[in-house]
């Protein structure tokens, strides 16, 4: 019973993955910042990214961070890059930062819920992934 | 009769013994040649590959928007060396007009990209950076940096004394000066002057000694290998070491080993070789910094350094320094707009030569520290890494200026013998734990003790913030409205004295809120708390805050007895400065190796270590220390609207005075008290936080307005009772309140309230 629940967990896990294969959010969405400069530094990772660079898309996101600590979206994006890496401690860790920053936006909040679901369950605290994923579906009422 | 046998064998041997002789000559010749060249390429080599790293600030990042004044960007172009000209054209140069900058920015390799040189347009509105323009194009510019302020070396072991230099390094100028007054053929010739060692050599035959007539490489080969005598074979070797020197190296590396060598100056027993040395030593500035005059007296004191000493003899030295000066226009090096502009500036000697090289010696060492960690210290000191630090020059010089000032201000008020008390400030970023200043004492020079780092102190009060957390982990317990209770304490553990806590108003306050005992630090009903949680459980939060060094776990413990240095004290209140994370203090963000290619980052981490309730309620409490407790006399240097969250701390007679507190932005700690451990007689709020308060007042503070967590509600409660108010209770507050955990019951002043008295509620409390 409970091997079968993790694997649809997983099941889950990866459809939400492939779904954000372009993981940092694509310029056409809500735009990440007001701020022409933290724009321009997040172009600049997606661009790294896009080429499979994700070790160089780190410093333009922490170079955003550094002029828009507050910023939840770029928690996020840089909790998403780690993830993406394998450092599942650090993408839970900054998720955890983003929820902080993220005000009344539900969204956002699930999303992160949802990267730290998916960072347990690959360090296989499966318990603890199927916490997290539920505050996910928790906050879209 | 002659033998013809007899003459042949003759000429025979004599041809033979004068080859024999030729081929002795030769090889001995030979020999010697080789065992110069060995010993040239090992001297050469040994020196050339010596590299210190050099430790770089953060660089200002440009923006529309940011928040920076003028003020600063002039600060921060100064510490750069760049120059103030009315119309700028050159890298590193600059025009302001009022709010108006001007500003040719340097082409510079970044580890995440080169950025050429900019001509930048900076309008500034109030403390902001209202507009960023492209003076070529026009066009708004949306980021941009500045090349970084470099604050220091790690130098190799045995060149303690020297600041070695690249040639990249060098600026144009001086090398211009040398050639233009040293040596005119430095590129044509093949290590020596015909013409020179000709004279050389006639003046030593006729017994006027060595004179002149030296190149750049045979004067480097002096400096290197050669004691001073004056004879022929030292000529000799003299000029077949330079001809090998310069068959191995080219001329620009002979040039950058000649700068890193020469002789020009002394102080007291030390000497100064090296133009990267003398460099600080006169002007108090790296060697790529300076301009044509100051580049140009320096290449006049190669001829002789006491003779034209410009601290001595500063006739002497301008007319040197004005001789390079005419050499240089004669060749055509500079221009005679420039010749007349350097000719009519004053020498610029600092007074008095700086104690060392680095500007911030006390967080040159934390970068040196943590760089231990990763790098062997041979590499270090001789790969020419580039280190990219978090430093931040503005940041850093307003803590040192307040603490030299409240210091000596302090000793006035207080009638302190002068120059007795000490003090130290740790300045972070509060959200990605960068350490944006760090002064390890009164001395911002000194190379010595580092207090920011070494001084361990007892914590005194500053402890108490863990053990309010502790207590507010556990809502169905405790929260900011609980009542505490301060009333005399006897504490009795085998093994050690009988512990009674003192208020330090000498008094108790009985029934006291819990915000209340922290805001007012009251020690009896923190002492209380804190045995009732368990001193192990709140040491053991100590730790898992960012703690690392080993604490007790006795009563006192819960006072602040043990011993942290400021840093370590920063790294603990970190994890409330930011929301309750771990967020390891970094002072480096990257290393690239000698040539710009990227080596390693010190990326951002982060762990959660307090659930965000918890954390909001601490932060919550710690405003209240500022609003209205041990810490309301801030109000004296920065608005109250700004919410800053900040805990005094004073330990036993008075020996330490502490403070921690922060903003939107900054987390610093700052400590004050005497090397040798005496009484000071002031308090936190009376020591540390006035040196608090006049930094962060200079450095235009965001308000602290943390993100009020999803399960935090806020209660409308009556200030005594804590227990729930409504519009017709006096001196109600609004508290903030763990979902589920807020009183219930009604307080006696409002209008559902039980007909009960409020001496009947207090006793059914206690009973």
């Amino acid at each position: 019973m409970k091997k079968q629940f993790s694997k649809i967990l997983f099941f889950i896990a990866s459809v939400f993955l492939t779904s954000c294969a372009g993981f940092l959010p694509a310029p056409e969405d809500q735009p990440v910042s007001d701020n022409s400069a933290v724009v321009a530094l997040m172009d600049t990772a997606r661009a790294d990214i896009a080429k499979g660079n994700l070790d160089a898309a780190v410093a333009p996101l922490e170079r955003a961070l550094r002029i828009e600590p507050h910023n939840a979206l770029l928690w996020q994006g840089l909790s998403k890059l780690r993830l993406q890496q394998g450092q599942y401690q650090q993408a839970e860790g900054l998720a955890a930062r983003s929820n902080g920053w993220a005000g009344s936006n539900k969204a956002l909040r699930a999303e992160n819920w949802r990267i730290i679901g998916e960072a347990r369950l690959k360090r296989g605290d499966h318990q603890g992934a199927q916490a997290a994923f539920d505050k996910a579906a928790t906050q879209r009422n | 009769m002659e033998n013809p046998y007899l003459n042949n064998f003759r000429n025979f041997f004599t041809r033979k013994r004068l080859r024999l002789f030729l081929l002795s000559l030769a090889l001995l010749l030979s020999g010697f040649a080789l065992y110069l060249d060995i010993s040239v390429r090992m001297q050469f080599e040994g020196k050339r590959w010596a590299m210190p790293a050099r430790v770089y600030a953060r660089p200002v990042e440009l923006y529309s928007g940011m928040k920076l004044r003028p003020e600063q960007l002039a600060m921060e172009l100064a510490m750069l060396d760049y120059r103030a000209v009315d119309d700028p054209q050159t890298p590193g140069s600059y025009r302001r007009q009022g709010d108006e900058f001007t500003i040719i920015t340097r082409p510079f390799t970044f580890w995440d990209e080169s950025q050429a040189s900019l001509p930048l347009q900076a309008d500034f509105n109030g403390v902001r950076l209202s507009a960023l323009t492209n003076r070529a194009t026009g066009k708004p510019v949306t980021l941009a940096r500045l090349d970084p302020v470099l604050i220091g070396g790690i130098y190799p072991a045995h060149n303690e004394d020297r600041v070695l230099v690249k040639f990249d390094e060098i600026p144009p100028h001086l090398i211009k000066g040398l050639i233009a007054i040293e040596d005119r053929q430095f590129y044509t010739h093949h290590g020596f002057s015909a013409r020179g060692t000709a004279r050389a050599l006639v003046s030593i035959l006729s017994g006027g000694g060595v004179q002149g007539g030296s190149t750049l490489t045979q004067q480097l080969v002096k400096n290197f290998f050669l004691t001073p005598e004056r004879t022929l074979r030292r000529k000799f070797t003299e000029v077949m070491m330079s001809m090998l020197l310069e068959l191995h190296y080219s001329k620009d590396e002979i040039l950058e080993a000649y700068a890193n060598e020469i002789y020009v100056g002394q102080d007291s027993n030390r000497a100064i070789h090296g133009f990267g040395l003398a460099s600080h030593f006169y002007f108090d500035r790296p060697l790529s910094r300076l301009d044509l005059p100051q580049a140009a007296l320096l290449v006049g004191l190669v001829k002789g350094p006491s003779h034209y000493d410009p601290r001595r003899q500063s006739a002497r030295a301008l007319a040197r320094r004005n001789l390079v000066l005419q050499e240089m226009r004669k060749m055509d090096f500079i221009t005679q707009a420039q010749y007349i502009a350097a000719r009519s500036t004053p020498l610029g000697v600092v007074e008095k030569a700086p104690e060392g090289t680095s500007l911030y010696p006390a967080f040159v060492e934390l970068v040196h520290r943590q760089l231990r960690r990763d790098y062997r210290e041979e590499d270090l000191r001789s790969e020419g890494l580039q280190i990219f630090t978090t430093l931040d020059p503005l940041v850093q010089t307003s803590a040192e200026r307040a603490l030299t000032v409240r210091l000596s201000q302090l000793e006035r008020d207080r009638r302190i013998p002068p120059r007795t008390l000490e003090g130290a400030v740790v300045v972070s970023h509060s959200q990605n734990g960068e350490v944006q200043a760090l002064v390890g004492g009164r001395n911002t020079r000194f190379e010595g003790f580092n207090r920011a780092l070494d001084a361990t102190r007892p914590i005194g009060s500053l402890i108490k913030p863990v053990i309010y957390l502790t207590a507010l982990e556990r809502p169905d317990s405790y929260t900011l409205a609980t009542l505490l209770d301060d009333s005399p304490l006897v504490w009795r553990e085998r093994g050690t004295s009988d512990w009674e806590p003192q208020n330090y108003d000498k008094e108790f306050h009985g029934k006291v809120p819990l915000r209340v005992a922290l805001a007012n630090s009251y020690n009896v009903s923190t002492a209380r708390l804190g045995l009732a949680l368990g001193v192990r459980q709140v040491m053991e939060n100590a730790h898992r805050l960012g703690v690392e060094r080993d604490l007790n776990f006795y009563a006192s413990s819960l006072l602040g007895a043990d011993s942290l240095s400021p840093l370590e004290v920063t790294q603990m209140y970190q994890a409330f400065a930011s929301g309750g994370f771990r967020v390891p203090l970094r002072a480096i963000r990257e290393v690239l190796m000698s040539d710009g290619q990227p080596l390693q980052r010190y990326p951002l981490s982060v762990e959660q270590v307090i659930e965000p309730g918890p954390a909001y309620l601490v932060t919550h409490a710690l405003q209240m220390v500022v609003q209205e407790g041990t810490a309301d006399a801030l109000k004296r240097y920065l608005s109250p609207d700004l919410r800053l969250a900040g805990k005094t701390g004073t330990t036993n007679d008075l020996r330490d005075s502490w403070f921690a507190g922060y903003t939107g932005d900054r987390l610093a700690v700052v400590w004050v008290g005497r090397d040798d451990n005496q009484p000071i007689n002031i308090t936190g709020a009376g020591g540390a936080m006035t040196v608090w308060g006049e930094m962060m007042a200079r450095l235009d503070p965001d308000p602290l307005t943390p993100p009020m967590p999803e399960n935090i509600e806020m209660i409308q409660v009556d200030s005594v009772t804590g227990l729930r108010a409504d519009g017709g209770c006096q001196g109600s507050v609004e508290l903030p309140f763990i979902r589920g955990s807020g009183p219930t019951e009604a307080a006696p002043c409002a209008a559902h309230a039980p007909a009960r008295s409020l001496k009947s509620w207090f006793e059914r409390l206690f009973e």
